[in-house]
């Protein structure tokens, strides 16, 4: 059901904020005296049409942004070019007991506050020019003797036509307070030099422009180091995300139809046996693991008993005492994906065996009978209908194995020492994901401008990589198919 | 445009909300207080907080004690100063970074107050306390943080029911002995701290510059005369014996409790588990005696102490000051002692007879005559972590210098490379 | 009558293929790979039992069985107060599960029942703001929240977990679509209300759906340590989650006391989180594919 009205091509966007300005001209330019009052009170247009409950409302609302940006929002954002530029000073006041400290400036509080005040600057932009737009609108049905809503009438609204305000209010303020600030924070924060040397209270940072993208690609003071890990990093990020996500997807379809086989006696007790495995919570199932396979765990202890280190040892796949599970890369890497296999197909196995029941039985059973293999039947109907359904979840699973924080941190953060000198110079290791190293440099190193800046590197890699597959895998809108 | 109209309509009014949230403080009847202690030192600084309130009975206090192990309390105090504790313990070679991010008092800035409240000068406290753990807590000249404990070093433990105290002298008798007996010798040799203990022996050092690099000259010849490259063959020889155990850097509590070893490096903080495993062969003496080139060197650990800092940021600052002094001052220091077996900075404290009579803590001392104050930045963990494991693992040919040479080359670029 | 035929001659070839032997074989399989599932959480059931304390790495059953590991953690010390820990989290829980169920269904009933021009645009915004690593916006939130004073405190958690939940409305909304438009239009005609759709037609019909959403909301606080710690930083351990507080116990010089009262903690936990997967694992598998497969 493709709407006329929903385009989102760039000109429909540039058309649309044409002609919001375009209205917004022609209620100044035609609108009587409280239409243009408005534009200094905003609350005028309503009440001269008698909505008093929204004049006050909208009164209220430019007060509020008034004493918002002379209490709080100018301060900081006067601030914004320069980060500050007043270091902490302070008296020690032996009455008191107490530091008197000057007013000084603290850069991370400048970026954050600069940008909420920017934030709702913008939002009391559009309200103002839709308010004008809105007086002119309520003019222009008072001189056609039209009937202006009642208070009633618009309550009802809210439950009926614009049911969709009310609904996703709160939902779209929630993410932009929790996640698109600080998003966008840390996009500046890429463009700083907020690392240890520069950070607040007692010191300020500010705007260095591209230099730690530069530094990112081997450029700058660090050397060749941070390039060469960042392209490790990336590279073993890349394979990681195609492993875990492909040998989750089919060990997960693959479990399913074994459990689904009309051969397995009691399938409900087996996948109730599998599913127990998610219910344990990852950070106590992974770091129990990791302690499982530690260089003086019990697995090497085990193994050096039945002689298996040994073998291994003798045959020079090995130089240590122990069998390097998750402590040498190749060893290392190999026990990762095992390891998210264990976490992560009895999860799969759930959603396939969800797909599978819904699987076109009549399609089945006339395969069958025309003398198709099992394997036919499967590769010629039961996968195909499997990706259909469950391939743009493919995609989402991959940008999120990109982003898997847990399996990789929880597995090897502690228990993993790079042999490669030049990524222990720049803080990587062989293991390391994208979102690990950047957690890392953060956490022990305060670095936030590289981390940042590998922030956005991902974002981009994650961005590049849905666009293509969502335009190769589902050509145009999938939502109205089944209505 | 009508949803965003509301949806930023909602948001301001949110917004409007907070502003108002963010509090006044309220009247000073009460002096709060926040500190940080690790969760083993809880129940002690309960203790001690009442004992200070008392001291001051004329006041009221609120004081909250946190969890917050010494290892990390840099981390989670430059997360964000503001928010840490007014008061909290730290392990003596985070001083430089907490300095660096300005998270410490200037001590000498508040000397009245301990003049005026506890009737004792600045002077008075560094008197009372060790030489080293002074010098160890002073930076640009400047005592940042209180002293609280001398004993962050590690030595050898070891079975003396198969190691004879000669054997354990030096590695290459003591690697001997281990593997007549089918046990093993565990070294940490993946952590920078560990490991710098025989560069720093063959006369090679660390330091710190203006600017928070680290200096290091491990890739070169030391004055007495041995180089890098013969102290990484010595390290790596000590590693390739079928008697010896690399031991990752935090599992060596478990390694000591599986009964494997029969000598292990490591510091106090595992006395009691080190007496469990080896029962009545437990004994303890300073580092054994490695061979590099041709000459017997005596391995130098770095030789650490835990200081309770204040916060440069606290609310009530003078307070803070007093508190913290009370935490590390005499009697604090022998009550720590009796409850936890940890050794005291302060030199009263450190000559009371149950402390004179502890194996560890002797061990800790005669080691104390080797160890040196460890002086590095942030950027020498990592490398140095990399490079102890090359050796564990073995991936440095124990027979090309020029390879060793060149892997230190790499070491020393890593560590000297500019903060950025 | 060939069909029937054929069928017969299937059934034949069916009996054939479910001959005792490779059922057994078969059945053997799973047992198998359901072995190999179950080893580390065996070993973790085993190991709460364990008299001592720290981590066994000389042998897979413990040498001496105790329950003193579960008996320390409702008698509890300074460092683990498991009683209270798990009291915090189910009411973190409880309310994350409530507000982010409410906010995704909404979103979802917003952008597939209804048509507005900002809808094309939200959604778009919605798939980019998923693409940006959580990780990096940590530090923004966590000033964020201290600006609203709320570090250290639970509603700051209850808020770090739900506010955003609205990004995950795309299963819902997938659901939604199922529901047929005819239905709607009819009630529309009938003079509904957006809002009485919403209530009455869309809703009664969503169980699936709802389940799904309240299981995965409910367990985030179960699961997540990253945020708590950083939010929960002024080493409180009254205030601490589930997960802190049994992450904590793995400190360095805590792991040797505390492994095994960790894995009684892991143990202590799963157990409700599994016995919901069980009873809901049918609503749950429905609900995640639910708007994909009615159709």
């Amino acid at each position: 059901m493709p709407d006329k009205t929903e385009r989102t091509s760039a000109v429909e966007v540039f058309k649309a904020i044409g002609r919001f300005f375009g209205d917004f001209g022609e209620a100044v330019a035609h609108g009587d005296l409280w239409t243009r009052l408005s534009l200094i009170w905003m609350g005028a247009g309503y009440a001269r049409r008698k909505k008093y409950f929204r004049a006050v409302v909208m009164t209220l609302f430019e007060i509020f942004i008034i004493w918002f940006t002379i209490a709080f929002g100018i301060r900081y954002v006067s601030k914004f070019g320069t980060l500050g530029t007043v270091k902490p000073e302070k008296v020690f006041n032996m009455q008191t007991m107490k530091n008197e400290w000057n007013d000084y400036d603290n850069s991370f509080q400048i970026l954050l506050f600069s940008l909420f005040t920017l934030v709702v600057w913008l939002a009391a932009a559009v309200i103002w020019f839709t308010n004008v737009k809105k007086a002119y609108a309520l003019q222009k049905l008072a001189e056609e003797g039209k009937h202006i809503s009642t208070f009633r009438e618009d309550v009802r609204d809210y439950i009926g036509k614009k049911f969709h305000v009310t609904l996703l209010t709160l939902p779209v303020l929630g993410v932009v307070i929790f996640t698109a600030i600080p998003i966008l924070l840390l996009i500046l924060v890429a463009f700083t030099n907020y690392d240890q040397n520069h950070m607040p209270p007692t010191n300020l940072f500010s705007w260095v422009g591209l230099q730690n993208f530069i530094s990112l690609f081997g450029g700058g003071s660090l050397g060749a180091s941070f390039g060469y890990a960042f392209v490790r990093v990336l590279g073993w990020t890349l394979i990681w995300a195609f492993f875990a996500t492909f040998t989750n997807y089919f060990g997960g379809i693959l479990l399913a139809l074994y459990l689904n086989s009309k051969k397995t006696r009691l399938p409900k007790l087996w996948r109730t046996l599998f599913v127990v495995t998610i219910a344990v919570p990852q950070f106590v199932s992974l770091l129990l693991v990791r302690n499982f396979f530690s260089n003086g765990g019990i697995v090497n202890t085990i193994c050096a008993r039945i002689g298996l280190t040994g073998l291994l040892r003798s045959a020079g796949l090995i130089s240590t005492s122990y069998i390097p599970f998750l402590s040498a890369p190749g060893w290392a890497h190999v026990m990762i994906i095992l390891i998210n296999i264990w976490i992560g197909v009895p999860y799969q196995m759930l959603i396939s065996t969800g797909v599978l029941m819904n699987l076109p039985a009549d399609q089945l059973e006339s395969a069958r009978m025309d003398g198709a293999s099992r394997f036919q039947v499967f590769r010629h109907i039961t996968m195909p209908y499997l990706l259909f359904v469950t391939g743009p979840a493919l995609v989402t699973d991959f940008v999120r194995n990109i982003n898997n924080f847990n399996v990789i941190y929880l597995l090897t953060e502690g228990a993993y020492t790079t042999t490669n000198q030049v990524l222990a110079n720049a803080q990587a290791k062989e293991v390391d994901l994208l979102v690990t190293w950047l957690f890392r440099l953060t956490q022990d190193y305060y670095n936030y401008k590289m981390a940042s800046a590998i922030g956005i590197i991902v974002f981009l890699i994650c961005a590049a990589f849905t666009l293509i597959a969502f335009n190769r895998m589902i050509r145009g809108d999938r939502e109205g198919t089944y209505q | 445009m009508k949803i965003m109209k509301k949806v930023l309509a909602g948001m301001l009014t949110a917004a409007m909300l907070c502003t108002m949230a963010v509090p006044a403080f309220a009247g000073d009847e009460s002096i709060s207080l926040t500190l940080w202690g690790a969760e083993e030192d809880q129940a002690l600084l309960k203790e001690l907080v009442e004992k200070f309130e008392e001291q001051y009975a004329d006041f009221s206090f609120d004081i909250r004690i946190g969890v917050e192990s010494e290892s990390t309390a840099k981390d989670t105090v430059l997360t964000d100063i503001e928010a840490a504790a007014d008061v909290f313990a730290f392990a003596s070679d985070q001083i430089f970074d907490l300095q660096k991010a300005g998270a410490l008092a200037t001590l000498s800035e508040y000397g009245a107050v301990l003049e005026n409240l506890a009737g004792k000068t600045l002077d008075d406290v560094k008197a009372a306390n060790a030489a080293g753990a002074v010098s160890a807590a002073t930076v640009d000249g400047e005592l940042m943080a209180f002293p609280m404990s001398a004993d962050n070093s590690f030595f050898l433990y070891y079975d003396k029911s198969l190691i004879s105290d000669e054997e354990a002298a030096s590695w290459d008798t003591l690697l001997d002995a281990a593997e007549k007996a089918g046990k093993k010798v565990g070294y940490t040799l993946a952590s920078g701290w560990y490991n710098s203990a025989f560069f720093y022996g063959a006369g090679l050092t660390t330091g710190l510059n203006a600017d928070g690099t680290t200096a290091i000259d491990w890739n070169t010849v030391s004055p007495d005369g041995i180089s890098g490259v013969d102290v990484t063959k010595a390290m790596l020889k000590i590693a390739a014996h079928p008697a010896f155990q690399a031991v990752a850097d935090g599992d060596l509590s478990n390694q000591i409790a599986s009964g494997k070893l029969c000598a292990v490096a490591s510091g106090t903080w595992d006395a009691s588990a080190v007496q469990k495993a080896f029962g009545d062969g437990y004994a303890a003496s300073k580092l054994p005696a490695f061979t590099a080139g041709d000459k017997a060197v005596e391995m130098a650990p770095p030789f650490g102490y835990k200081f309770v800092g204040v916060n440069a940021y606290a609310e009530n600052i003078g307070w803070a000051i007093l508190l913290a002094d009370f935490l590390t001052n005499e009697e604090s220091q022998v009550a720590r002692f009796l409850q936890r077996q940890i050794g005291p900075s302060n030199l009263n404290a450190a000559a009371i007879d149950e402390v004179q009579e502890n194996i560890a803590l002797a061990a800790v001392v005669e080691e104390g005559n080797y160890g040196i104050v460890q002086m590095v930045g942030g950027k020498f963990w990592d490398p140095t972590a990399t490079f102890g494991e090359k050796i564990a693992q073995g991936t440095i040919p124990a027979d090309d210098d020029a390879a060793i040479q060149a892997a230190l080359d790499s070491l020393v670029e890593g560590v000297t490379a500019p903060i950025e | 009558m060939k069909e029937k035929e054929a069928r017969e001659i299937h059934k034949v070839k069916k009996l054939k293929e479910n001959r005792t032997s490779t059922i057994a074989v078969h059945n053997i399989v799973i047992a198998v790979l359901a072995v190999i599932w179950l080893i580390p959480i065996i070993w973790l059931v085993c190991t709460s039992f364990s008299s001592y304390p720290g981590m066994n790495t000389s042998t897979f059953f413990p040498a001496e069985w105790s329950t003193a590991n579960y008996a320390k953690l409702f008698h509890p010390d300074t460092v683990a107060q498991f009683p209270q820990w798990f009291k915090n989290t189910f009411i973190i829980a409880c309310f994350t599960c409530v507000i982010s169920t409410l906010f995704v269904l909404m979103v979802a009933y917003a952008t597939s029942m209804m048509r507005f021009p900002m809808r094309k645009p939200l959604m778009n915004m919605a798939v980019i703001l998923n693409l940006f690593p959580g990780m990096l916006s940590m530090i923004a939130i966590y000033f964020t929240l201290k600006f609203f004073n709320l570090t250290n405190s639970h509603i700051g958690l209850i808020l770090v977990y739900s506010a955003s939940s609205g990004l995950g409305y795309l299963i819902a909304k997938g659901f939604f679509d199922t529901v047929p438009r005819a239905l709607c239009e009819a009630a529309k005609l009938d003079g509904c209300s957006e809002a009485g759709i919403f209530f009455r037609i869309i809703l009664p019909v969503s169980k699936p759906i709802i389940v799904y959403t309240v299981i995965s909301s409910f367990l985030g606080p179960w699961m997540d340590f990253v945020f708590a710690k950083m939010i929960l930083n002024a080493g409180i351990s009254e205030k601490y989650t589930v997960a802190v507080g049994l992450y904590k116990m793995l400190d360095r010089s805590l792991i040797n006391n505390y492994f095994t009262q960790f894995c009684a903690g892991g143990v202590l936990v799963s157990i409700p989180i599994s016995i919901l997967f069980v009873i809901m694992q049918k609503f749950y598998v429905e609900g995640m594919t639910g708007g994909a497969v009615k159709g």
